[in-house]
């Protein structure tokens, strides 16, 4: 039991994180809202406080998404490193229904808990930053109120797909058959994965579905920032094709970069370590594609949102008085947030890469017995992880300034002012933050896995078990 | 690496591996369960030679430790003239990438690389491609074990008697000293089993590769040029070649005994 509890940390932090980042950022759009409503230029413009309305609820429902995402993945992961002991419940006769909606129950839990802790840490750490805000005199001093039963709202969303998520992420409880309490379980094959039409099939509906409302959207939102909400569809369910589909996208993007590290065996078995599980990897890379992407496409969003409200306040400067400072602390204040996100992703990356390297002891030992150096073992698994990061990054960069500029785009393609289509904005600064992230995210995903891997006795390839 | 013996010169006395009062026990005090007690035992250059001993009797740590893969608690271990025991992690490694092959139970093969590669490993390790005579040499062992069609297939599309080619096939590829075999024909089926067995007896007379095999069945023993047994950590009994039913009573008589 304690081994399991232990096993759901990574999932009840990413429960933790989603709940404190829906209910933190409802009650700073709420500080907000007081702000602008104080505010003598933009508390008469009820635009203002409708766009941040959107914007809170658009950032909410990402987040609870990508919690629910980041979710469902670390249990199939779990589920997958549980395979054996599932078998032999069912080989003793438990059936796999009942197994099943145990890990619902276990998913269930590990909502509740994270909702809680989220609800006080979000708290907290909104009334920290406003307390520093006004103590600064960044904002002004108002009498806010934090806790409103709005906030409750995230954390039922929370508890509600962390349990959804289990309930998906335990699918492959299904089809464990109990003979393989008796041998070693193997991860499907890539042939076997791209076999699985309906999946495929969905995968691409979805997509091409949402790329189409995403453009309507943008559409739209040349003549209403309502446009938002129908790119906010399509952003979602392109995503979640993607998502779906990760397991076609992900492989082809690992090998290229695969390639990138050279032709040594070291680089070489990494390369085809990095992609020898395609589920597997894709799960792991998923997770950091989506925080990318995320952390991208707010910065371009914001970036090219500036770039619109500057446009719009050159051609009509009286409309736009007083707007600076608003975007400024929304810059920050976002900006801020948006890192848990990354958080997130690090956390699913770490878990799987340590996963992987306790499940390969028997090859690692191999490697050993046969002459790789301790050293070259700790290059190969760093290699790995640098695999998984460059690739994650690259897709998630690239998807990030698409969805980012749509969902500029489509919001503020209205405003007095606007110079209708723009090119997306994209802030150099940030790709240097994301690829230094990454970097750092590359050795600390590879260190407990490493360390483990190069503790691995050459004696252990001759183990038979 | 070489460290010259003056007492005792291992080239001259034909043994490519020795060990001498080689001890490994494992706990402490009153737990302390000794697997190898005492062991003194030279492997012959150019011959195939069995360690025979039933499960628990240390002949697998006994391998291990002469090939560099577990240490020992006492004693010396030598590989040529190389002392192995006192080496370092590093230099053990290199020792087993350049001077030591393996042929495992479980074929053991990377699942990632595919038979060429798996081949090719132990000189990837070494950051160097096949010299113009290695290659020769690696083309003419693909050949004799017949992986010639087989060298783009990946071990997962492999018979168990072509992937222990493969195997095989890797641990002659660099000419190493001495072959350690650790049970190779465990998980074969018996006339895929024969078939291994002959080949690594050929290798021995063709080219004059050392090997050393692990393990208990008395058919493996019988295609080696000599035979020891261990039992209980000591060397008990050592013969020259033997039929299989000369070493099935032999065991028997052993079991009795104990």
């Amino acid at each position: 039991m304690r081994r399991e509890m232990r096993e759901h940390v990574p999932s009840v932090l990413v429960a933790t994180l989603s709940a404190a980042f829906g209910v933190s950022l409802l009650e700073i759009t709420a500080v907000l809202g007081q702000i602008i409503a104080a505010d003598d230029v933009t508390g008469r413009s009820k635009t203002v406080g409708i766009l941040l309305g959107i914007v809170a609820f658009v950032f909410i429902v990402i987040s609870i998404y990508v919690g629910a995402i980041v979710t469902a993945n670390t249990f199939a992961t779990i589920i997958a490193g549980r395979t054996r002991t599932i078998a032999l419940l069912r080989l003793i006769g438990s059936s796999a229904a009942s197994q099943r909606r145990g890990v619902a129950h276990e998913g269930l839990t590990v909502g509740i808990l994270g909702a809680v802790l989220g609800v006080v840490s979000g708290t907290a750490v909104t009334v920290v930053v406003v307390t520093i805000a006004t103590a600064t005199r960044f904002v002004p001093s108002l009498p806010y109120t934090f806790v409103e039963p709005v906030v409750l709202l995230p954390a039922v969303a929370v508890v509600l797909t962390t349990w959804l998520a289990s309930w998906v992420g335990s699918r492959r409880v299904l089809l464990v058959s109990p003979i393989q309490a008796t041998g070693g379980a193997v991860e499907k094959s890539r042939d076997e994965v791209s076999g699985r039409r309906g999946r495929n099939v969905t995968a691409v509906v979805l997509f091409s579905v949402g790329a189409g409302l995403l453009g309507l959207g943008v559409l739209v939102g040349l003549v209403n920032p309502g446009g938002v909400l129908i790119g906010l569809v399509g952003g979602i369910l392109s995503f979640t094709g993607l998502v779906l589909g990760a397991h076609l996208v992900m492989p082809p993007a690992l090998r290229l970069t695969g390639r990138m590290f050279g032709s040594s065996a070291t680089a070489r078995l990494a390369a085809e370590n990095a992609v020898r599980y395609p589920e597997r990897s894709s799960r792991t890379t998923i997770g950091l594609v989506i925080g990318v992407t995320l952390i991208t496409m707010f910065a371009v969003a914001v970036a090219s949102y500036q770039q619109m409200i500057l446009a719009a306040q050159r051609s009509q400067p009286e409309a736009y008085q007083g707007v600076d400072q608003t975007l400024a602390i929304t810059v920050g204040v976002f900006s801020v947030l948006m890192g848990f996100s990354a958080l997130i992703a690090a956390i699913g990356m770490v878990n799987n890469l340590s996963l992987s390297v306790l499940q390969r002891t028997r090859e690692l030992g191999l490697l050993r017995a046969l002459g790789f150096t301790a050293r070259q073992v700790r290059r190969m698994i760093l290699a790995e992880s640098a695999q998984l990061t460059v690739a994650a990054v690259l897709v998630g960069l690239v998807l990030g300034v698409f969805y980012g500029w749509a969902g500029a785009q489509s919001l503020l393609g209205s405003i007095h002012g606007s110079p209708g289509l723009i090119v997306p904005a994209v802030p150099l600064l940030l790709i240097g933050i994301v690829v230094a992230g990454a970097a750092v995210l590359t050795l600390v995903a590879s260190i407990a896995p490493s360390r483990r891997a190069t503790r691995v006795a050459p004696v252990a390839a001759l183990a038979v078990d | 690496m070489q460290t010259h013996n003056a007492a005792f010169d291992h080239d001259e006395a034909g043994l490519v591996a020795r060990v001498s009062r080689l001890t490994k026990s494992y706990g402490a005090g009153s737990n302390a369960i000794s697997a190898l007690d005492g062991v003194s035992i030279g492997i012959r250059r150019g011959e195939f030679t069995a360690i025979m001993g039933p499960s628990g009797s240390g002949k697998s740590t006994l391998m291990h430790i002469m090939a560099g893969l577990d240490t020992a608690t006492s004693g010396q271990a030598w590989l040529g003239n190389t002392e192995i025991t006192s080496l370092r992690d590093e230099d053990l490694t290199i020792l087993r990438r350049r001077r030591v092959g393996f042929v495992f139970q479980s074929f053991n093969l990377v699942p990632t690389l595919d038979v060429s590669g798996n081949i090719l490993l132990p000189f990837e390790l070494d950051g160097r491609r096949p010299a113009r005579d290695e290659g020769e040499w690696i083309d003419r062992l693909i050949d004799s074990l017949g992986l010639r069609d087989r060298l783009r297939h990946r071990p997962h599309e492999l018979s168990g008697g072509q992937q222990q080619r493969v195997a095989i096939a890797r641990a002659l590829a660099t000419r190493p000293d001495l072959v350690f075999a650790d049970e190779p024909t465990g998980n074969l089926d018996s006339r895929t089993s024969r078939e291994v067995l002959s080949l690594l007896a050929a290798s021995s007379t063709d080219y004059g590769q050392s090997i050393a095999m692990v393990t208990h069945d008395p058919i493996a023993a019988s295609y080696a040029d000599r035979i020891l047994f261990l039992a209980d950590g000591r060397v008990v009994e050592e013969r020259g070649r033997s039929t299989a039913e000369e070493i099935s009573s032999f065991m028997l008589g052993m079991e009795k005994a104990a």
